[in-house]
């Protein structure tokens, strides 16, 4: 798992001003899920993302509440409205205290 | 407690979380808060994670008795019809509606019904998306009904659901 918390980010190669652009993003980790013994769960520190947050120069578009019914290295698709020339950070938390952030550069072509 | 908050590196999260965890379980109005700790259970996090339960407690749990409205005419589910492997099961959720800071679309639920908890994830939205769409790869237990309920800023629910057939289950246990 040397690899956790690595962030890839997917924008579309030519952005205009104004567009909303789709984004397509992965993070690497495990979204370890429950388990059973005896039929009943065990009670452990689980590890996986409880948290996702993407900023648009700084200003928070997206947030969103995960849960383990999220797959192992999960994507997450989402769109912003391209009004300036920028930074576009998506930051993973999970309930380890890792703290996963990819950025993308935002141009218009 | 201010001691510990001027040590600040050496807490370490997770205290800072448990002492946000018994905040959290006395502020029974908030109607719903994602993993919201419950009580702590021994050294695990097992009562942070959404309830084992039934579509319909969750259902209620979310969103009381208000009524939701079919939405299927305004929301793109985007979910295979026959998921060969439920550990990864992509979906997207777009809903035709203004983004504007005067309506938009104020947050997206994915609730599958078969899946042991069924809460599974909710997006916070806001009208600088332009569009509102989200995506993510689901993990499915079995066949079940996938919901995605859609919360305008003005309190109005729209659901859209679909059944995905799963042919080898993802959860495990």
């Amino acid at each position: 798992m040397a690899e956790i918390g690595k962030v890839r980010i997917r924008i579309p190669p030519t952005i205009k001003r104004g567009d909303a652009v789709r984004v397509r993003s992965l993070v690497i980790h495990p979204m370890e899920i429950v388990q059973r013994k005896d039929g009943k769960p065990i009670d452990k520190n689980y590890h996986f993302i409880q948290k996702v947050i993407v900023a648009y120069n700084g200003r928070e578009i997206l947030q969103a509440e995960t849960t383990q019914s999220i797959s192992e290295n999960p994507f997450f698709t989402f769109s912003f409205k391209a009004t300036e020339p920028g930074t576009l950070t998506i930051t993973f938390l999970d309930t380890h205290g890792g703290q996963y952030e990819g950025t993308a550069d935002i141009r218009f072509s | 407690m201010v001691e510990r908050v001027r040590k600040g590196q050496v807490v370490s999260r997770r205290v800072v979380l448990r002492a946000l965890g018994v905040f959290g379980v006395s502020a029974v109005f908030v109607p719903f808060v994602l993993g919201t700790p419950g009580p702590a259970l021994g050294q695990g996090n097992l009562g942070a994670l959404q309830p084992e339960e039934k579509v319909d407690a969750t259902l209620t749990r979310l969103f009381g008795n208000r009524s939701i409205k079919d939405g299927s005419n305004v929301m793109k589910l985007d979910i295979p019809l026959i998921a060969e492997n439920g550990a990864l099961v992509p979906i997207t959720v777009e809903v035709q509606a203004p983004m504007t800071p005067s309506i938009f679309v104020n947050h997206i639920y994915i609730v599958s019904d078969k899946n042991r908890r069924p809460m599974n994830a909710r997006f916070s939205l806001t009208p600088e998306m332009g569009v509102a769409v989200i995506g993510t790869t689901l993990r499915l237990g079995g066949t079940t009904d996938v919901r995605a309920i859609a919360e305008m800023s003005d309190g109005t629910l729209l659901i859209a659901k679909r059944e995905v057939k799963v042919t080898i289950g993802g959860c495990g246990g």
